[in-house]
């Protein structure tokens, strides 16, 4: 038993150890830059992603601005889509499943915002349709894959791959809750230091 | 109604190696880093109107856009085709000629905001050539390309002018405590006069020849200043600017006069490790990196000395670098 859990442990390490620092940098450049023209951050995900998108909004809108809720006049406006499950199955029942992302998405999309996509086949046809809608109109896309990358890993303005063997979901979902954590981490550690800087 | 806007910039090192007298025989190299300073257009359709209206610092109404006397509005207008009904405005944080590239930061606001009103969208690449082929082949400015690729893609960024006039892109990916430490080691100094660029490029054009040497060693160091800001080794930054000055000041010999001479050695003297005049020089911005201990001492003594050499509206710009680029913030879609 403790053979099985060192070889995932070690897997998990390997994978860390391998993390696309260029692409996560240039995800956390693109989130900067839709803080400072106040544009919204979506994200999307099918299975145990949507829960990796919802776990990471709750996080991200609140825990950034933790320490300065009450100076900071501008937050983070991050909002997994669809919004609720009535809308995600009136899109999947009434259109068909293909559009439960890239249906909700037009209702909201303006130029200033970002997609987060996140999908460890990085091939769910959903997803890709919501990503080349936010591309039809200059929004940037941070695309969170596993295994090959996918058909989404190209289509990404940040391309973070988490390459494993394919149907690894186990690591990847992990790895992408870990750098997903890290976004909140370091704004939250910016906004920290901006705000220490502003009161000396 | 429409609402654009795009970021003026602060240029490093490698300025002048984006022409194409140079950048031709050699690649050419900037790095420059977008800055809270920008430069807001308002595009409003007038149906009820029979004009094309341009409101900067001067009013015009006018029955077709050739007859406007902005050249950037004007030959923005008469190339996308649009001839009546629009009213476009805009408006600036700063002064015009600081050297921090407004002008192109106002091209690409423009053109960002005629593309949402004309129903197109372009990339920030095709953004980028599309103001300077606004600024370059139609107004024909003897200018180069960097101001307008940093406005239109935002960051901070290493710029790269190759031979067939493609310009590479690559972000310095500089982590929020670098960038805190830099922004309060930077010094942004108005030197309350104004200049026009276009003067003092043309001069560095004609000399390219002679100075191809020189303008090479500047695009050669590029590298060298990115890694510099990498290590967050900013003595190392000052000092190399220090040495990219005088470099620069053998280029041309409207780059720097007297006045700009003295204040540059009043700020060396209480300290700061090195900078430079920003944009094409011959007035506009005193750029320095100095020890925060020094900072504030070097910020006073520039205070007096421009008081002393009478510069009118000269002071402390207060900056910090931005990520967005040019962008359309509002768009009421016909409502």
């Amino acid at each position: 038993m403790q053979e099985y859990i060192r070889q995932f442990a070690d897997q998990a390490i390997a994978l860390l150890g391998s993390l696309p620092t260029v692409e996560i940098a240039k995800a956390m450049n693109i989130l900067q830059a839709a803080f400072e023209r106040d544009g919204r951050i979506y994200v999307i995900g099918n299975g145990g992603s949507l829960a990796l998108a919802t776990h990471w909004v709750a996080d991200f809108n609140k825990t950034v601005f933790s320490h300065n809720l009450n100076e900071e006049q501008r937050r983070f406006q991050a909002i997994r889509l669809p919004t609720t499950e009535e809308e995600l199955t009136a899109w999947a029942n009434d259109i068909g499943y293909d559009m439960v992302f890239a249906g909700p998405l037009q209702n909201y999309i303006q130029e200033t915002d970002v997609l987060i996509a996140i999908s460890s086949s990085g091939n769910s046809e959903n997803i890709i349709r919501a990503v080349n809608l936010a591309r039809s109109h200059q929004v940037p896309v941070i695309g969170l894959s596993g295994f090959d990358g996918g058909r989404l890993n190209p289509l990404c303005d940040a391309k973070i791959l988490v390459a494993t063997p394919m149907a690894e979901y186990e690591l990847v979902e992990g790895i992408h809750a870990v750098i997903l954590h890290l976004f909140t981490k370091y704004f939250k550690d910016c906004f920290d230091s901006v705000a220490r800087l502003q009161k000396s | 109604m429409i609402i654009s806007r795009a970021p003026m910039r602060i240029s490093f090192v490698g300025g002048g190696t984006d022409l194409p007298d140079f950048y031709k025989r050699y690649p050419g190299r900037v790095i420059s880093t977008c800055i809270d300073k920008f430069i807001f257009i308002a595009i409003n359709h007038a149906p009820f109107t029979n004009h094309v209206a341009a409101r900067y610092s001067v009013s015009e109404e006018v029955e077709h856009p050739s007859e406007l006397k902005h050249s950037r509005i004007r030959e923005a207008l008469l190339d996308v085709g649009i001839h009546n009904n629009i009213e476009i405005a805009s408006f600036a944080p700063i002064p015009a000629r600081t050297g921090l590239g407004s002008s192109s930061s106002f091209s690409v606001a423009l053109l960002r905001g005629l593309c949402a009103y004309t129903g197109r969208r372009l990339d920030k690449r095709a953004v980028a050539e599309a103001a300077c082929r606004l600024e370059i082949d139609l107004v024909k400015e003897p200018i180069g390309k960097q101001d307008q690729y940093a406005a239109a893609f935002g960051g901070f960024n290493v710029l790269q002018f190759n031979a067939d006039g493609s310009v590479d892109v690559e972000p310095l990916l500089l982590d929020y405590k670098k960038r805190l430490q830099m922004e309060a080691h930077l010094i942004l100094f108005f030197l309350g006069t104004t200049r026009d660029a276009s003067s003092v490029l043309a001069e560095q054009k004609a000399n390219t020849e002679r100075n191809f040497e020189v303008l090479k060693r500047m695009s050669d160091s590029v590298p060298a200043f990115k890694d510099a800001l990498l290590r967050a080794d900013f003595k190392r930054a000052g000092e190399m600017l220090l040495e990219g000055w005088t470099m620069k000041k053998q280029l041309v010999s409207s780059i720097s006069n007297p006045g700009i001479d003295r204040m540059y050695e009043v700020a060396m003297g209480h300290g700061a490790w090195g900078g430079k005049i920003l944009g094409a020089g011959g007035g506009g911005c005193l750029m320095m990196l100095a020890p925060l201990e020094r900072r504030a001492g070097v910020v006073e003594a520039l205070k007096k000395a421009a008081m002393a050499e009478g510069l009118e509206g000269a002071g402390e710009i207060p900056v910090s670098f931005v990520q967005t680029g040019g962008e359309v913030l509002f768009h009421s879609n016909g409502f």
